[in-house]
């Protein structure tokens, strides 16, 4: 199966600043595809340089296997694209807007009628009939959504979609790109680590320019770094705490309130054993011991050493 | 082909619905129905002026004809309504790239150089209709006023104006494409103008490149003008050369 976007060794530099450093990247086709990274990472770089707004220093971006750099109107019509802050005709309506940038794929006029009032109910703009210069930023965003897919794209390229919405929208939209899981490639940036959690199935990490993590979620959650122990015990957690800590298999130790005790471990199989030896030997009792899910945030956290959050 | 015919609909919607209706087709519409008035009353104006000014000293000027008419309108399109279409022109390109428009249809299957293109022939159609309905109307009022107005001469001198205001606008397009700052553009075009006027102080420039267009609407009206086929012809080609020019930068350009 052709990769719906693929990039190899993609660089950028501004001047002196190297904005993306060597990004190698593969989204399957037909994948919900979060890419997550800190401000300045270089998410807005990739996606302007995939949509042929940008060129790239060197490196090679394909898109359904097509290089980006010499793209046809051909490629143009497989993408839907919101750029980070949209920019509008603002003496035209919403439905004029749909109306022209459907237009430019030639869409008959009868399905482009049906289509705009369909992504314009969608978007919450059904029944707005006054100029785009009056909306505001949210509107305009949620605008700039329904127009990405006014072509039926097989690849929808967002740019931080859910910034400038309120949760109500944010909810909306994510349930949007949620259901066009299967039927359309969807790629979005975002440095909202619970908008990925919540409607994607593939990640890439993105920091300083680089992939440093990229795979399936649940892959990423199980293969990076430690399993998290949450431990209750009776009595004072502080000595074990200290305990624990000097224990080569305990990567993080975080007490809590009474008796509370949090415990990332590399090797959960050893901690299991040396834990209820170790309360033993301190004279507590052992009130509660459950291995907690790693969530995105702690890989995130770790990869990228909390830039950004 | 859709994209590029879609995108030129949009161009003329603006022009109709925002700001751009108004300035070039409300100046050059403005002067042709001001200026005969204005040429027909000038002497009398003057003459009361003088009066209360210079006691004893008589100023005789001869009665004004169609032909002062005419130079009221070649003269405006020379020099304000020229100014108007380098400000105008100067965020042809820039503008859309500030706003953030060209972000977006630019990711849709509308190439960049239908995109320049587009904007050349829209911003070149406003100029040729504003400066045909101002010519017919500068033709009527004017015989209206003086009871006598020659066409050709008329037409003539505004077809040759609008060849120097079209290269204009090549160029002003070929800076909107090649820089951000619309003010810079302007200047530029301010510029270019200053030193069309200073070469045509040199005779093979005057007879053989634009410079030679810069006179020539007012020569024509005056009746001394020579051939300026040259040029014309010079100037047409520079136009779609720098028009050329704009496509190739701007398919280069980061937006």
């Amino acid at each position: 199966m052709t990769a719906a976007i693929e990039t190899r060794g993609l660089v950028k530099t501004y001047g002196e600043k190297r904005a993306l450093d060597g990004l190698d990247l593969d989204v399957p086709e037909g994948s919900v595809f979060g890419f997550l990274g800190p401000n300045g990472a270089g998410k807005t770089t990739t996606l302007r340089i995939l949509s042929g707004l940008s060129h790239p220093t060197s490196g090679e971006a394909r898109i359904y296997g097509r290089d980006v750099v010499s793209a046809t109107n051909e490629t143009r019509t497989d993408i839907g694209y919101l750029p980070d802050v949209p920019g509008f005709y603002d003496w035209m309506t919403a439905v004029e807007y749909m109306h022209f940038t459907g237009s430019l794929f030639g869409i008959d006029r009868k399905t482009l009628v049906a289509r705009t009032e369909t992504l314009l109910g969608f978007a919450g703009l059904a029944g707005v009939h006054t100029r785009i210069g009056g909306y505001s930023r949210g509107m305009k965003q949620r605008l700039g959504v329904a127009q990405a897919l006014v072509s039926a794209p097989k690849l929808l390229m967002l740019d931080e979609p859910t910034s400038a919405l309120d949760p109500i929208g944010r909810k909306q939209l994510l349930d949007m790109i949620a259901s066009l899981r299967g039927r359309t490639t969807v790629f979005f940036s975002t440095h909202v680590l619970s908008d990925i959690e919540r409607v994607c199935d593939r990640v890439a990490i993105l920091n300083a320019g680089r992939v440093v993590k990229s795979g399936p979620i649940e892959e990423l959650r199980a293969r990076h770094g430690a399993t998290r122990l949450v431990l209750e015990v009776a009595g004072p957690a502080a000595a074990l705490a200290e305990r624990v800590g000097s224990e080569p298999w305990a990567t993080d130790v975080a007490p809590g309130e009474e008796g509370m005790l949090s415990i990332a471990t590399s090797d959960v199989g050893r901690a299991r054993q040396v834990l209820p030896a170790l309360i033993a030997e301190l004279g507590l009792g052992l009130v509660r011991f459950e291995t907690a899910e790693v969530s995105l945030e702690e890989v995130f956290v770790d990869l990228v050493g909390g830039e950004g959050l | 082909m859709n994209g590029f015919l879609a995108f030129l609909g949009k161009e003329f919607r603006e022009i109709f619905r925002t700001w751009r209706i108004w300035v070039i087709p409300g100046i050059t519409v403005f002067f042709a129905l001001t200026g005969p008035v204005l040429a027909r009353f000038t002497p009398e104006i003057v003459g009361s002026l003088m009066a209360g000014q210079s006691a004893g000293v008589t100023i005789e000027l001869p009665d004004p004809t169609y032909v002062d008419a005419y130079l009221q309108w070649t003269k405006n399109l020379s020099q304000i309504v020229l100014f108007a279409v380098i400000i105008v022109c100067g965020g042809l390109i820039s503008a859309e790239k500030k706003a953030g428009t060209a972000s977006i249809v630019l990711t849709k299957p509308l190439s960049r150089s239908s995109f320049v293109l587009a904007k050349f022939i829209a911003a070149s159609a406003l100029l040729i209709a504003s400066s045909l309905i101002g010519a017919l109307l500068t033709w009527g009022v004017t015989y209206a006023v003086f009871d006598e107005a020659p066409f050709a001469e008329l037409a003539r001198a505004t077809g040759v104006w609008l060849v120097f205001a079209l290269l204009f606008v090549a160029f002003l397009e070929l800076l909107s494409a090649s820089m951000d700052s619309q003010s810079a553009a302007v200047g530029l075009g301010f510029g270019a103008y200053a030193l069309l006027g200073i070469g045509a102080l040199w005779e093979p420039a005057l007879r053989y490149s634009p410079c030679g267009l810069l006179g020539a609407p007012t020569e024509i009206v005056t009746g001394a003008a020579e051939s300026v086929l040259w040029p014309v012809v010079a100037s047409l080609v520079l136009a779609f050369a720098l028009v050329a020019l704009a496509v190739a930068i701007f398919r280069c350009r980061e937006l």
